[in-house]
């Protein structure tokens, strides 16, 4: 199984840092994203936790450190979420933390909004900005 | 057209100090994180209050860019949304305005979305926020989420004009305040 990485950028749109690591089990999704087509953008992560959380079967650490993300891509994190839930019900070994700006109270309760919607434990990070 | 006139404080008050940013064309990805960047130049406001407003720019400004009934062409050949975006200063807050045609099949369930999340307070905005990505339904005929979240950054309700234009598109604007 191929990992994924994928470098970020702010230019016409913002690219989050991918970073999927199927050897080691350890996901970063970190930046802004805001993207000309996010299903395009996020259907290969989707298909790749998939194959990951079906095949590969390892201990999974996925990492958020999003300081942005519009509505569309709030809709491809769950989709991501419900994923690792899956697995964790179907006895994966799942660890999911989520770095937010301490002073981003919306961000915090999105977060929040997340475990309520999957039923997963979210580590939740503050950090300084 | 007055109307719309009033609504955007365009005329007299276009070149006052309370103008911090004024757009007419069209919206694209490029124009949305220009101006987005912009927010964080223009204003002298928190951390946090900087972060609302621009998150609430963008969801706005993308609504233009999808659905917008004036379509642009641009010279890569893509077809983009047009409308209006302006950025007031006030002593107590920041206005965010922006006006768009739309067609009036896009238009009622924005309508009706936007009644349902003026009437809601923030735990059911939430809640509602919740259901509605939940669902995950075709974005042109279910409530739009983004409007959701516009009202649950902000605070304040969403202040919603709508002008019929023919049988077929009207012209809307909307405008939201994030307090300093």
């Amino acid at each position: 199984m191929e990992n994924i990485h994928i470098e970020g950028s702010h230019t016409n749109f913002f690219i989050p840092t991918v970073d999927f690591n199927s050897e080691t089990g350890y996901c970063l999704l970190e930046g802004e994203s805001f993207l000309e087509d996010t299903i395009e953008f996020y259907d290969p992560l989707i298909q790749w936790l998939e194959e990951f959380t079906t095949e590969v079967k390892n201990p999974l650490t996925f990492e958020i450190k999003l300081t942005y993300f519009n509505t569309s891509t709030s809709r491809s994190i769950l989709d991501l979420l419900n994923i690792i839930k899956d697995y964790e019900e179907d006895g994966g070994e799942v660890l999911i933390n989520w770095y937010y700006d301490e002073d981003d109270i919306d961000m915090e309760e999105d977060i929040e909004d997340y475990m309520l919607d999957t039923g997963l434990e979210i580590e939740m990070i503050p950090f300084e900005d | 057209m007055a109307t719309i006139n009033k609504k955007l404080s365009l005329g007299q008050s276009l070149f006052s100090e309370e103008i911090r940013i004024s757009y007419k064309g069209p919206v694209d990805g490029k124009i949305i994180t220009y101006l987005g960047d912009y927010i964080g130049v223009v204003n002298t406001l928190s951390e946090k209050a900087t972060k609302k407003l621009f998150k609430i720019f963008f969801e706005l400004a993308e609504n233009i860019s999808k659905y917008s009934s004036e379509k642009i062409k641009l010279k890569n050949g893509k077809e983009v949304g047009a409308g209006t975006i302006i950025l007031k200063e006030t002593v107590k807050n920041f206005i965010l305005v922006t006006g768009n045609p739309i067609k009036n099949e896009h238009l009622i369930p924005v309508l009706e979305n936007s009644k349902n999340i003026n009437e809601l307070d923030h735990s059911e905005l939430r809640e509602y926020k919740r259901s509605v990505r939940r669902e995950n339904k075709d974005e042109n005929h279910s409530p739009n989420i983004g409007l959701i979240t516009v009202a649950l950054t902000s605070g304040n309700p969403l202040d919603l004009e709508i002008n019929p234009i023919d049988e077929k598109t009207s012209y809307f604007s909307i405008s939201v305040k994030v307090d300093k």
